[in-house]
């Protein structure tokens, strides 16, 4: 059974309709990454699911539960957490502080398993959020997510604006998080990367779900190729 | 050289007024830190807290830390109504365009207006619009002699009420999770979200701390002069926005030291030019900042809250 469940989800702003009725499904302990380009309403799925925006139709099950109509904090109490697109951290509070919020009703009992996976938040603890470097916001930002003791990890872009180096470390990162049995949903612009750790990927253009299939199948897809990899197939 | 200590008892009343406003602006800025609107109602929050306080002494005359503490659960309770009234139906929509449109900031400036000329109305017709006498036992105008110099025990409440209540409120904003929720919603509304974070919960619960204090403000406000009455909020109001203003608009430390610099400013032009010419000195740091500090002396590079 699926993990989370979406079917049909529309949202509508104004007069634009941004999404068209999307169906997705994240397995439970699975890695499903969202792709396509600016535009398509990957970011709007997101926030959907989170509860920050409302769907207009459709239907998004979470463990079995139907939560589209929750708001956002009872989404993340029932163990749906994100790290957002722009990462969102608070920045004039400390980094401790950050991963407090970040607990909830958990408080810090998660903080050792989460300085685990980074260590080099543990020596920034003092230090206000806004004053770390692009790469430990970013991992903060996770972090963050992870205090809230998820089953599933929303990540919107984790990638952006990274030096290549980092950008592997964050993935890796990602693997690293899926092996302590949380599910992870990724929506990138960095195709390569992130079909390199998903189990299975979905291609999304115009508000809808164009293409969706295992990992290794959608990186060999000529589409996929031409729009998302460059042209040619990576290993 | 000895200073005269008709000096020193006006700086003793200045530093109470500067208390005063510093107790009515971080009201004001907590307030401006989770929604980013100047909420025009906090005057009469201030108001209110006095004539709740001389309804209480006029019917059972309890002890004043009593009279206080009702005050202030009274202040809470004005707050939670204020904000559902005059905020919370122009908060309907949590996209991001909403969050920032420009629109709804000024509806809710209007709206949090009307309720105060309502208040105020309302008061006018209840109790007429000439001054209240507070019961004179109740007063807290006692003399105290400190060598040449006579305080009275206003002086002394004032200050240890606000001293309690900012490190009351210190231990809150660090220390609890409603406290941080507030910092979080100040620091990034849409950041508070994604933590889980129950947004309007922490709005209210901002709305009833900011208002609790301006109620007591209120309340000692018509101890220590006497008399109230149900236009009295709105110069001190005045004052708190221009203590915010001159402190950045969002750092709480910020406002407190220009309230009390403020206060005592108001104190010294009492004492060595005239009192008519004591609001000019509001008014004119409140020009002075703008112009050359459009960031407020603590604005740039703060916390929020």
């Amino acid at each position: 059974m699926s993990l989370l469940e979406i079917a049909g989800v529309t949202v509508r702003m104004g007069v634009q309709q941004i999404l068209n009725g999307v169906d997705l499904s994240v397995p439970e302990r699975g890695i499903v990454a969202v792709l396509g380009s600016n535009g398509v309403g990957k970011t709007t799925l997101m926030r959907t699911i989170s509860g920050i925006y409302r769907a207009n139709g459709g239907s998004i099950r979470f463990a079995g539960e139907e939560i589209a109509q929750l708001r956002s904090h009872e989404i993340v109490a029932r163990g749906l957490a994100q790290a957002p697109e722009g990462r969102q951290i608070f920045a004039p509070m400390s980094v401790r502080e950050n991963l407090v919020l970040g607990g909830g009703v958990h408080g810090l009992s998660e903080l050792d398993r989460v300085l685990a996976l980074f260590p080099k938040l543990a020596e920034r603890m003092g230090q206000t959020a806004g004053s770390l470097s692009g790469g430990e916001q970013q991992m903060l930002c996770i972090a963050r997510a992870l205090m809230a003791k998820p089953k599933i990890l929303l990540l919107d872009e984790p990638s952006l604006g990274l030096a290549p180096k980092l950008v592997k470390t964050i993935f890796d990162l990602v693997a690293a998080i899926r092996a302590e049995g949380i599910s992870i949903l990724i929506v990138e612009q960095n195709a390569k990367a992130a079909l390199r750790i998903a189990d299975r990927a979905a291609v999304m253009e115009g508000g809808r779900i164009v293409l969706e299939g295992p990992a290794g199948e959608i990186a060999e897809d000529p589409r996929v190729v031409e729009a998302y990899l460059g042209g040619h197939v990576h290993a | 050289m000895s200073i005269d200590p008709y000096y020193l008892q006006q700086l003793a009343i200045g530093l109470s007024q500067g208390v005063i406003y510093a107790l009515m602006a971080i009201g004001f800025t907590l307030i401006f830190g989770v929604l980013n609107v100047v909420n025009f109602a906090h005057g009469e929050i201030y108001t209110l807290g006095a004539f709740v306080g001389l309804l209480v002494i006029a019917t059972f005359a309890p002890p004043l830390v009593v009279v206080l503490l009702l005050v202030a659960a009274v202040g809470a309770l004005f707050g939670v109504g204020l904000e559902r009234i005059a905020f919370k139906p122009f908060r309907r929509f949590s996209d991001e365009a909403s969050l920032k449109s420009r629109a709804m900031r000024e509806s809710t400036l209007m709206s949090s207006l009307a309720v105060s000329i309502v208040v105020r109305e309302a008061l006018e017709i209840g109790f007429g619009s000439q001054m209240q006498t507070m019961p004179f036992e109740a007063m807290i105008n006692k003399p105290i002699a400190l060598g040449p110099v006579t305080i009275v025990t206003g002086d002394v409440i004032i200050f240890a009420v606000a001293v309690v209540m900012l490190v009351a409120l210190q231990w809150l904003l660090t220390r609890t999770r409603v406290g941080l929720a507030i910092r979080a919603v100040s620091a990034n509304p849409l950041g508070a979200k994604y933590v889980g974070i129950d947004t309007d919960r922490t709005i209210v619960t901002t709305f009833a701390v900011g208002s609790m204090m301006g109620a007591a403000a209120g309340l000692l406000v018509g101890l220590y002069y006497g008399s109230i009455f149900p236009a009295m909020g709105f110069v001190p109001g005045i004052k708190a926005f221009v203590a915010m203003v001159m402190g950045g608009l969002s750092s709480i430390p910020g406002a407190v030291i220009c309230a009390l610099l403020l206060g005592l400013s108001e104190g010294l032009a009492t004492t060595f030019v005239s009192s008519n010419w004591a609001d000019m000195v509001a008014y004119g740091f409140l020009v002075v900042t703008l112009i050359f500090f459009p960031q407020g002396l603590f604005g740039a590079g703060r916390e929020r809250v």
